[in-house]
């Protein structure tokens, strides 16, 4: 196997136990701990497997495995155990109507991201350079996850419908009311709200590793605030911008609760047909097989923005 | 040296030891579960009552306040110890059978669910000709669902639950009398469909004279509802955002349930009310069921029995504002009768399971809807 044989004080059997005696007065806990060790350390492969290999059991089983029982489901005709057929597929791709779906999801996940990027850039530009309190701004940030996705969503029902809190505002200062709740400004800003903080961490960890003294080289070379931005700052940190746009244009794509409760009727999204498949058409090979293309063409958006923004497997870029 | 082979050799015993209690334990549980969570299932009872009730109950049921109620009622006088798991969809539940269940001793499910699960060999059947509760139900009830096959019962109807047309009674001087009220541009802005779409396109065949059951014309029922489009505010996806929307006001019809109606009018103080439209209106049941696989078979044949009995069937529809399948006009108020009271008149057509194609069709077309 390539291993070492047992060390001196070890047991013959590769137990840790034995260092409990060489220590003498050592407890027997730290002892073994100690045994374990050494006992890895002498052994590369399975310390590597030790180590990696509870993460890529949890991926296996968590994420494969459920993603190849998905990838079979969707050849099977009208139900599980069905016999095989691309009928699924061939249906998908040829239909108009949920191509639309598609590049409207897509249009929507596009603008929700682009939203998403310049305010949380700018939120966690602003915490980075100005803010002493940044603990707890960061608080702030990444308190809403403390409350339930759907608690959230009806808060924004309250605020945007009609006489709701936004409307009693404007009101009170003299403005027209606007009535936001089912149009696609509420989708907009339903989606913004809940994903900000997926952006905000990242942009704030990429921004936080950033030297200052190149901001400040930069305007003494005569460049203006854009300019160093542009040239310095985004570049420095765009490994950063990309996880954050990634974390955000991928939940957005595949959700279905905000548009909705909060969208009008124009407001559908492919999440929103997939989930009609598995719970009311009753539809599943259908529904995976949709999953199925939607995560390929995720993925394939994934590498794009990787490649496109520096790299996050080592292709490029430079981390700040 | 002596030291570490003690210790070693006490270490491997106790952790052989212990591992052989897990082993026990887990082949003990293997052994009692499986197929019942006991030795017993419900076509064992042939006399009532039953005899021996296990001591706990789980309970998955989506009237949420009547759970409550019969947590403690139940619980009090069978000194069982009941809880209950709300769900706000059936398929939550289905997972679970499908897995195979070793958890749920008692669920609420509406109809088509629980013929897919009959299907599926996932329910016990019950010994109804001993269950005194059995005779209250409505024989209108009993006609209607399709939770028997073979001469087999599996499930006892718990609640009629009807689709009907709510308005709002103060916007409306009578009740509207077709569902063309939902096409009318009089009322544009101000009303709403159900973002279902066996719902919205039953709605839609009802409307041009098809059967929602069978429709001839799919193409007519996608064009109403386009045409529908522009006159809506939204299409509402949860209970609570389609009552919200009457109890708003933001809108003055619209498809509803009536327990939400009956929690809009008398909880929440909403002007609303509910009618069937000439062209019909659909309706459905829920029934208390008991999946293979429930630890505590006996006592949830008990606790089905018991929520059949009119004074626990009254609190149903009391809390919720659904209509039990047991008739309880006796229990009820002047006003709660009246509410409750569907009119002879009404042409009230039960939704039975549609068939793959139509349930695909309706699919498409509410896609199509929605996407254009």
């Amino acid at each position: 196997m390539g291993e070492s044989p047992p060390s001196a004080g070890e047991s013959a059997d590769g137990s840790g136990d034995g260092l409990a005696a060489d220590g003498g007065s050592a407890p027997g806990v730290d002892g073994r701990m100690s045994g374990l060790t050494t006992y890895l350390r002498e052994r590369p492969r399975l310390r590597t497997l030790a180590i990696a290999g509870p993460p890529y059991g949890i991926l296996v089983f968590f994420f494969a495995i459920p993603l190849l029982a998905m990838l079979v489901v969707s050849f099977q005709a009208d139900q599980i155990g069905g016999a095989w057929t691309l009928h699924n597929y061939t249906d998908f791709l040829t239909s108009d109507t949920y191509l639309t779906v598609v590049w409207r999801t897509f249009l929507i996940s596009v603008q929700v991201t682009a939203i998403v990027a310049a305010v949380g850039y700018a939120l966690a530009y602003s915490i980075v350079r100005f803010s002493r309190r940044t603990t707890l701004l960061l608080l702030l940030v990444i308190l809403p996850f403390w409350t339930s996705y759907i608690i959230r969503m009806y808060a924004w029902i309250n605020i945007l419908q009609s006489d709701g809190v936004l409307d009693s505002l404007l009101d009170l200062a003299g403005l027209p009311t606007l009535g936001l709740l089912y149009t696609d400004t509420a989708v907009l800003i339903g989606f913004t709200y809940v994903w900000l903080p997926l952006a905000v961490l990242p942009f704030y960890a990429s921004l936080t590793n950033l030297d200052g003294d190149l901001i400040e080289a930069s305007k003494d070379l005569g460049a203006g605030p854009i300019r160093t931005f542009l040239s310095v700052t985004l570049p420095m940190t765009i490994n950063g911008v990309v996880t954050g746009i990634v974390l955000v244009f991928i939940p957005t794509f595949g959700s279905f609760i905000t548009p909705r409760l909060l969208g009008g009727t124009n407001n559908i999204m492919i999440g929103m047909v997939i989930e009609n498949q598995f719970k009311s058409a009753f539809n599943w090979p259908f529904g995976a097989a949709i999953g199925m293309v939607i995560s390929v063409v995720v993925v394939a958006l994934l590498v794009l923005a990787t490649r496109l923004g520096g790299g996050l497997f080592g292709t490029g870029g430079e981390t700040a | 040296m002596r030291k570490l082979t003690d210790g070693s050799t006490s270490l491997n015993r106790r952790r052989f030891l212990q591992g052989a209690a897990t082993t026990g334990a887990a082949a003990a549980a293997g052994c009692l579960g499986g197929d019942g969570g006991g030795d017993r299932v419900p076509m064992d009872v042939t006399e009532w009552p039953p005899e021996d009730l296990e001591s706990n109950l789980n309970l998955w049921n989506w009237y949420d306040s009547w759970a409550e109620y019969a947590i403690d009622a139940f619980g009090d006088e069978f000194d069982v110890d009941v809880s209950n798991s709300g769900y706000s969809s059936a398929d939550q539940w289905y997972s679970q059978l499908q897995a195979g269940n070793d958890e749920i001793d008692n669920i609420a499910a509406t109809t088509n669910w629980v013929e897919r699960s009959i299907e599926n060999d996932f329910l016990h059947e019950l010994p109804v000709d001993v269950m005194p509760a059995w005779e209250n139900i409505s024989d209108r009830v009993k006609d209607a669902s399709s939770y028997q096959q073979d001469g087999s019962v599996y499930g006892i109807p718990e609640a009629l639950v009807l689709y009907p047309l709510t308005y709002n009674d103060e916007y409306f001087d009578s009740a509207p009398d077709s569902w063309g009220v939902l096409w009318d541009e009089e009322h544009e802005g101000d009303l709403c469909m159900w973002d279902n779409a066996t719902v919205s396109c039953q709605i839609a065949a009802l409307y041009t004279g098809q059967d929602p059951i069978q429709p001839d014309d799919y193409d007519e029922i996608e064009e109403v509802l386009i045409q529908q489009k522009p006159l809506l505010q939204t299409y509402w996806g949860d209970y609570q955002q389609g009552m919200s929307l009457f109890v708003n006001e933001d809108v003055v019809a619209g498809p509803l349930t009536m327990g939400r109606t009956y929690t809009a009018r008398f909880q929440e103080g909403a002007p609303v009310h509910y009618t069937a439209p000439d062209e019909g209106a659909m309706y459905t049941s829920d029934l208390f069921v008991i999946p293979k696989g429930a630890p505590n078979p006996i006592a949830s044949l008990q606790f089905t029995n018991w929520a059949s009995e009119t004074e626990h069937a009254a609190q149903l529809f009391e809390t919720m504002g659904y209509q039990p399948a047991v008739d309880i006009s006796d229990e009820l108020s002047e006003e709660d009768a009246e509410f409750t009271n569907w009119p002879d008149e009404w042409d009230l057509v039960f939704s039975e399971t549609l068939s793959d194609e139509v349930r695909s069709r309706y699919d498409e077309i509410w896609t199509a809807v929605k996407a254009a």
